[in-house]
């Protein structure tokens, strides 16, 4: 039944630049909030910055996403969640266990610990089977 | 000088809060867009009713006392409660309701979600 898996595919790349002041406050209630290096200075506070070198796709539930050393299975995506992260580097973490997104722009993962990032961490998401678009329904 | 007009902005299907009253003046001309693809048409009607100034907030950034109104496309965590927070009138284009850790500043006299071109009217 199963052949040889592919290797996973590197749907989105990118490396951490800097870390505002209320992020490590945010993630005692398991929210990690991103945003790209051109966003305005009054998002800075609340998220972890970072620059893109891949930015193909936004998540999908299946998905692994890799955050410095830690990696952590993607449970649900909201429909605003790709918009959002391939133009602006936006995303809102939520380490909350839920298969259903509550609000349309939350990327829920299993509850956890979500790692205090540093700059130079890695901010990635894996498509684990190698599949294209095509293949998946 | 610039003559400012005022328009109404409602909430849209779905949405929640306001309507709001935006007049840009000469203290606060900005039409401020943070939404990716630069200038969101709800904040491009804003400005063409008003009088007021579109301005990318991804481009370049500006003072807080400057913002007639803040138009965001956010999916319910950060930005609606940043802007509010602020007390930055802040139109939502996505239908969210006040949530995230900021939600304690989202009031319907300062938000407005769910907003389409069609929601914005001459006052």
């Amino acid at each position: 039944m199963t052949g040889t898996t592919a290797p996973p595919r590197v749907v989105y790349d990118s490396t951490v630049t800097a870390v505002g002041e209320q992020v490590e406050a945010f993630l005692g209630h398991g929210l990690l909030i991103f945003f790209g290096d051109d966003s305005p200075a009054e998002l800075h506070d609340m998220s972890v910055r970072h620059t893109a070198v891949v930015a193909e796709e936004g998540p999908r539930p299946g998905d692994t996403i890799v955050l410095g050393e830690q990696q952590m299975e993607v449970l649900a995506v909201g429909p605003v969640v790709a918009d959002n992260l391939l133009q602006l580097g936006h995303l809102d973490l939520k380490a909350n266990g839920l298969s259903e997104p509550k609000l349309p722009g939350d990327v829920n993962v299993a509850k956890q610990d979500l790692p205090l990032l540093s700059p130079g961490d890695a901010f990635r998401i894996l498509r684990g089977d190698g599949r294209t678009t095509e293949d998946q329904t | 000088m610039p003559e400012y007009k005022s328009v109404k902005v409602k909430q849209g299907r779905g949405g929640w809060g306001g309507p709001l009253t935006i007049t840009p003046s000469d203290q606060r001309p900005l039409i401020y867009s943070v939404t990716g693809g630069g200038i969101h048409p709800v904040a491009a009607r804003i400005a063409e009713l008003t009088g007021g100034e579109a301005f990318d907030g991804f481009k370049s950034s500006a003072p807080f006392d400057k913002i007639a109104v803040a138009v965001i496309d956010c999916g319910g965590t950060a930005r609606v409660g940043v802007y509010p927070m602020k007390k930055v009138l802040t139109v939502d284009i996505h239908a969210t309701s006040p949530a995230g850790p900021l939600a304690q500043f989202i009031t319907e006299d300062l938000f407005v979600s769910g907003v389409k071109p069609d929601d914005v009217e001459p006052a």
